[in-house]
Order: structure tokens, then C-alpha cells, then sequence
């Protein structure tokens, strides 16, 4: 499965890769923003890949300018309450803090609100993540109420605040 | 358009790094406060105080304010 759109490539990740993924994943850059932080051996990534490799979950290797250089997902998705949680990574240095997040998230929000049909996306955002904290909320997500003194804070992007965002932000990245 | 003005429009999107660490030979990209959202942010400034389009490829292959000056002069 393939999605290409706002000049990223979404590739569904295939167990073929889930080696590089764990590479990526135990790299302390990556890491130390993550709320599991301990190493991942090739086992537990095995048994991990054959958790999530079903339609609750979406795991998609982030193409662009033809390398592969980063992880977004939509996971635990529970379709009566139409919801899943979000989340992304972007490993390749020359492509973090640019522009490349936000047209990858662009394109797995439209993915998630389209085609999957869910109405509300949730995030955990490291509270001491300054960069996540503003990238997540340009995009339209709110922090939820009792969440100021947790470490590990929810966030909600609502459909409705998507869309508000979305438009904004295809215009401003001129994609 | 002179490159002074675009370095302190520059500074301007920055809340936590100081007005004198901007010249027009600073790699931006090797601030502490730069991310994605500073990018967007640039990106927002340039169309608004010069009505120029650029996009995250111009700031990608931009190393100093410099040279992103430089593309936005070209396009204005």
C-alpha cells in the first residue's frame, strides 16, 4: 500500500524493513523522546511487527526526494469510538526540523479522516518536547483538560480542527 | 529589500534566541530553538513582508540567512 500525495510517499510498512525501523527506533536521538526507551532486540521487534500488522493499526515508511527517511503511523485504532493515535519520526537529519513532518502528517491525516473515516486522532506528547509540543499544535491538536502536570500529555486533533489547519498549512508549504 | 531588514525579520520568528546571534552568515539551521515549525514560520514571514513564495526545498538547500536571502531577492 502506497499513498502519495503532497510530495511525500506513505509506504505501509513491510516486514522487510522492520529491521531498519529498529535500528532507527533504538538510535538514542530517537529514542530519548519516546516513552519506551529501553532497547529493542529483533525479537520483540518481530513479535511487535506481528501485532500492529493488521487494520487497527497503520505503520508507514516516509518517502521523500526518494530516500526513506522517517516512520508515521496511525495506530490502535478503534473504529466504533473513531479514533486512533497518531504519531511520527523522522529519522534522516537533512529532512528533520523542515518542512518534510507536515506534508507527511498532512498526508496520513487525510488518509485517516478519508479513507478510514475516523473523527478524531490522539497523540502522547512528551511534555519536555518543546518542538513536538508546537509542531502538534500548528496542526490543530489540543491538549486535553487535566493533562498540564502529566509527563507524557494527551493530545486530540478533531476532524473539524483538521481541516481548519489543513488549509492553512497547504498554503503556506505552497503544495 | 536589504539583507539587514531580512536578517531582523528573520530574527523576529525566534522567542528564545537572542537578536545578536542573527547575521546574514548564521546557519540557521544550527540553532538551538530551529525546527519545523521555525521553517514554517519563514516561510509565512517571507510571503508576507516580501509577497514571495518559497517552500521547505528553498530553506532545505539554504545553509545561512544569507543565502535564503538571496532566493527570495531573485524571486521578488
Amino acid at each position: 500500500m502506497k499513498i502519495t500525495k503532497y510530495e511525500v510517499t506513505l509506504k505501509r510498512l513491510t516486514e522487510d524493513k522492520i529491521e531498519m525501523v529498529r535500528n532507527w527506533r533504538n538510535d538514542p536521538k530517537i529514542a530519548r523522546f519516546m516513552e519506551y526507551r529501553d532497547h529493542i532486540t529483533p525479537e520483540m521487534q518481530t513479535q511487535w511487527f506481528k501485532k500492529i500488522n493488521n487494520d487497527n493499526n497503520y505503520y508507514f515508511i516516509i518517502e521523500f526526494e526518494g530516500k526513506e527517511i522517517g516512520l508515521i503511523n496511525i495506530k490502535d485504532i478503534d473504529f466504533s469510538k473513531k479514533e486512533g493515535e497518531g504519531g511520527i519520526f523522522i529519522y534522516n537529519d537533512d529532512y528533520l526540523n523542515s518542512t518534510v513532518g507536515f506534508q507527511a502528517n498532512l498526508c496520513l491525516h487525510d488518509f485517516a479522516f478519508e479513507e478510514l473515516g475516523l473523527e478524531r486522532i490522539i497523540a502522547h506528547i512528551m511534555k519536555d518536547n518543546k518542538r513536538a509540543v508546537q509542531y502538534n499544535k500548528i496542526q490543530g491538536l489540543k491538549l486535553q483538560p487535566g493533562q498540564e502536570d502529566v509527563m507524557n500529555q494527551l493530545y486530540i486533533l478533531e476532524k473539524t480542527d483538521y481541516y481548519a489547519a489543513q488549509n492553512k498549512l497547504i498554503k503556506l508549504l505552497n503544495i | 529589500m536589504d539583507i539587514t531588514t531580512f536578517v531582523q525579520d528573520f530574527a523576529g520568528q525566534f522567542e528564545d534566541t537572542d537578536a545578536s546571534e542573527f547575521s546574514a552568515d548564521t546557519i540557521f539551521k544550527d540553532l538551538d530553538e530551529w525546527s519545523s515549525l521555525s521553517a514554517l514560520l519563514i516561510i509565512a514571514m517571507v510571503d508576507e513582508n516580501y509577497d514571495v513564495r518559497i517552500k521547505g526545498e528553498d530553506i532545505r538547500n539554504s545553509s545561512t540567512i544569507q543565502d535564503l536571502f538571496d532566493i527570495v531577492k531573485d524571486r521578488k
